[in-house]
């Protein structure tokens, strides 16, 4: 129920055994190894560079592996077996699985060459494809796209741009050309946009052609495209048959690819598993270059919780040649923090942890934090059935997973126990998907409104009907959160033996505060507003009001003390006693508390209404269909946007209102050296 | 049907037409931002949509205080007839959730925003950048709030 007590650890042993040392550490995870520390003439740290780029090669390699394998076989996995967890492995199987390592490593570098080979395979396609597309025109061409001409003649293949009928061309010819009669002109096809033509004439004039096709904007014929493997000039038709078996076979070649591809796919928990492994030993290594070790000698410095350390000690002692001491840490040092609670408070940690976890002389306030942020939540979503749905969501998922990762199963306990308390909120302001009981009711059994809506009462009240106490309870429980919030810093002060502090920053504002409150509980006007049916009496009110100076006073005169000069402490002592407003917006923000409640109920009853209106003016069985469908959606929404303000604005409750008064944060996690692995953990008892 | 009606319904609308607009303002602008971070880290998804979501509740707002208006004005049934005092003090009771909602909405959205940038560079910074937006919509829930209470004690009024 508290921050973990550390110790100091220290291990100096033989430099031959850092190695088994280090997994040994790694495999416990409960060490957290110091990695900032200077080196000193004799002690020096050593450059693994070189061995870490290796091992992270392998990670990647292995990565793009297990990415081809589930490209072309993907895993069926359910929506949530991401919570599973990794699989563990006791040490035996473990070193039993590393034997398989080269070979791995084997089928790892195999798919990925033949994947290189599929893409090439595959980037080749296009061109193919475009080869294939500008020799369509010349299909019925029957003679090589290069050819040239006789010996006597000359001959230009190509197309020219348009559709162009044998007139055309020879209209343009004789513009262009000197001698148009000298040429032969035969169309070979013509579509759209082009025309493909063939050109022949006197090997004299060959200049003269040239020169006129050119200003016509000839393209020459894709010649290229029309070569057999051996350089052989084809006819067309002949080119895009040996295109196309090309093709075949690459395609053959790629389903082949494939399929071994997919003979590999029982090898990824292979690949998985060294992939850890690799990821292990780059883990390892870093620690390795930031040791400080001698020529025999290594050293590692270290934090270890209290509770573990007397078996690591023993365990360190039977394994290794070494020498281990546990101490207790200084005043001054950097103590690394972790927390530990019982399976109430603790689901809560994350949410301490994500605004900062205590600093030097702080407490741990999970327990404070765990029971006000359920209650929180449950008066903000406030609805029994949601509250139903989410815990047994939570519950299952829970029993489901039991291997899952520690963070992720805090964060379904916290919803779990959220649910509880929105679950019994829920029946306490009598609201089980909003009113749906009085509107089924009315809507398929004709009860009258008035008799419907007391089919499920309230154990105490419904917000809807009386706003203005529940927004006095909403003020009364923030109240009570600000005040445990001063009660905490308080116990803090005095547990560090600051006793005048928690005197001077906790009671007088207990006084000032609590003062002011009973006196406005006094005033007939205050109390007429909240709706409270008590006025307090002359006595309360006189006392009330005593208490106050006193508070008011004490607060003006110490809140300055670290000033010397006086005149400038009742200065600061009189601006620190303006913060009552502080409180004062404080109280008024747990308003939402009411706001966020009744936004639930309210829509809920938006939707019931909704479906009421048209589940009652149908016949029954289609009443009965379209009511749920409406009912169904229309809650899911609600939920969701409800589940989220709640949880948003629990946690901005507890992270400005109740941190702001006592807590500051700012302490180190403790980042122990573990196996930092994304699918096997390995364990090993000691 | 009188003129106190239309007011009523003026206002009814405004609050679910104004609040609803800057929330889908609001979304809007997180959900660019979103899907940008989402393009270079897809794990983010989930905490970049909680970012997102936040500046859309004051449309919900909008809708509820509507709601509550159209009930308590007769519109939804029951008999739509009041006085013109009466539509009046209804609109003036819509006018927070309406403009308060409108406006912080887009702001929200702005740090909606800037949060998003702050998941995608420190994705464990999440509980904190949460708070950011939120703050804001501490304003639209004061809106609501007043306006909540002025609907039921303008209906509670003879």
């Amino acid at each position: 129920m508290a921050v973990m007590p550390m110790k100091r650890m220290t291990i100096i042993a033989m430099r031959r055994d850092r190695k088994q040392l280090l997994e040994f550490l790694q495999r416990q995870g409960t060490a957290e190894i110091d990695t900032d520390t200077e080196e000193d003439g004799r002690y020096k740290k050593i450059d693994v560079s070189a061995q870490k780029q290796i091992f992270e090669k392998n990670i990647r390699s292995m990565e793009d592996a297990l990415e081809v394998l589930g490209k072309y076989e993907p895993e069926k996995s359910g929506l949530l077996s991401s919570l599973a967890g990794r699989k563990t492995l006791t040490l035996e199987e473990f070193q039993e699985a590393l034997e398989k390592r080269d070979n791995v490593l084997s089928v790892v570098s195999k798919i990925n060459s033949l994947y290189r080979d599929y893409s090439e395979s595959l980037a080749a396609v296009p061109k193919a494809e475009m080869d294939k597309e500008a020799l369509a025109p010349w299909t019925g061409f029957d003679l090589p796209l290069d050819f040239q001409g006789t010996k006597k003649t000359v001959s230009f293949i190509g197309t020219l741009n348009g559709q162009l009928s044998l007139e055309d061309i020879y209209v343009m010819l004789g513009e262009l050309c000197e001698c148009p009669d000298e040429v032969d002109v035969r169309i070979i096809t013509t579509n759209d946009t082009s025309t493909a033509v063939m050109f022949t004439t006197l090997r004299k004039n060959e200049d003269a052609l040239n020169d006129a096709l050119h200003r016509m904007s000839f393209t020459k014929a894709p010649s290229q495209a029309s070569v057999s493997e051996g350089g052989q000039p084809l006819t067309p038709a002949k080119a895009i048959e040996r295109i196309d078996a090309q093709q075949q076979r690459a395609s053959a070649k790629r389903q082949q690819i494939i399929s071994d591809i997919k003979g590999f796919a029982d090898r990824r928990e292979d690949i998985r598993l060294i992939m850890d492994y690799f990821k292990m030993r780059s883990d390892k290594y870093d620690v390795i270059g930031k040791l400080n070790q001698s020529d025999h000698v290594v050293i590692i410095h270290g934090y270890v919780p209290a509770v573990d350390a007397d078996k690591l000690e023993s365990a360190l002692n039977d394994r290794f040649d070494l020498a281990c001491d546990f101490s207790d840490p200084e005043e001054d040092e950097d103590v690394p923090v972790k927390l530990h609670n019982n399976a109430f408070a603790a689901p809560v940690e994350g949410v301490i942890a994500s605004y900062s976890l205590p600093g030097k002389g702080e407490i741990d306030p999970s327990m404070a934090v765990a029971v006000f942020y359920y209650f929180f939540f449950g008066l903000m979503l406030s609805d029994a059935a949601y509250g139903i749905i989410i815990a047994l969501a939570c519950g299952i998922i829970l029993k489901k997973f039991k291997n899952m990762e520690e963070a992720v199963k805090k964060t379904f306990q916290m919803f779990f126990y959220c649910g509880i308390a929105t679950t019994i909120v829920g029946f306490i302001f009598g609201s089980f998907f909003g009113d749906v009981v009085s509107s089924v009711a009315q809507t398929f059994f004709h009860v009258p409104e008035a008799t419907a809506g007391k089919l499920l009462p309230p154990i105490w009240f419904n917000p809807l009907d009386d706003p203005i106490r529940m927004l006095t309870f909403c003020f009364a429980v923030g109240l009570v959160h600000l005040f445990t919030g001063l009660g905490i810093l308080m116990y803090q002060d005095i547990k560090n033996g600051h006793v005048l502090d928690a005197i001077y920053d906790g009671l007088f504002w207990y006084m000032f505060v609590g003062g002011c409150v009973v006196l406005l509980l006094c005033l007939p006007m205050i109390t007429g507003m909240l709706g409270l049916s008590f006025t307090l009496g002359p006595t309360v009110k006189t006392v009330s009001i005593w208490v106050a100076i006193i508070g008011f006073i004490g607060v003006v005169l110490f809140s300055g003390r670290e000033s010397r000069n006086w005149g400038k402490r009742l200065a600061k002592g009189l601006y620190g006693a303006y913060g009552i407003t502080s409180y004062l917006s404080d109280v008024l923000s747990y308003s939402r508390l009411l706001a966020l409640g009744l936004a639930t109920s309210v829509i809920s009853s938006v939707f019931n209404t909704m479906a009421g209106m048209v589940g009652g003016a149908l016949p029954v069985v289609i009443g009965v269909i379209l009511y749920a469908v409406i009912f169904v959606i229309g809650h899911i929404l609600n939920l969701a946007i409800n589940a989220l303000g709640a949880y948003v604005h629990t946690n901005r409750l507890q992270y400005v209102e109740f941190f702001g008064k006592f807590y500051n944060g700012g302490g180190r996690p403790f980042e122990p050296f573990e196996e930092k692995t994304k699918y096997f953990k390995v364990k090993e008892e000691i | 049907m009188s003129m106190g009606t239309v007011w009523a319904l003026l206002g009814a609308a405004l609050s679910a037409l104004l609040a609803g607009a800057g929330s889908a303002i609001g979304v809007g602008k997180a959900g660019q931002a979103a899907a940008g971070v989402v393009t270079e880290d897809p794990s983010l998804f989930s905490k970049v949509l909680i970012l997102q979501l936040l500046p859309g509740t004051q449309g919900i707002y909008g809708l509820l205080i509507a709601f509550i208006t159209l009930t308590n004005i007769g519109i939804m049934g029951g008999s739509a007839d009041m006085s013109l005092h009466k539509g009046l003090l209804y609109f003036a009771a819509c006018l927070p959730m309406a403009v308060v909602g409108l406006i912080s909405a887009i702001c929200q959205a702005k740090a909606a925003v800037a949060a998003i940038g702050l998941v995608a560079k420190k994705p464990d910074q999440f509980g904190k950048a949460m708070i950011f937006p939120a703050m804001v919509e501490t304003y639209a829930i004061l809106a609501l709030l007043v306006s909540i209470l002025s609907i039921f004690g303008v209906s509670a009024l003879a």
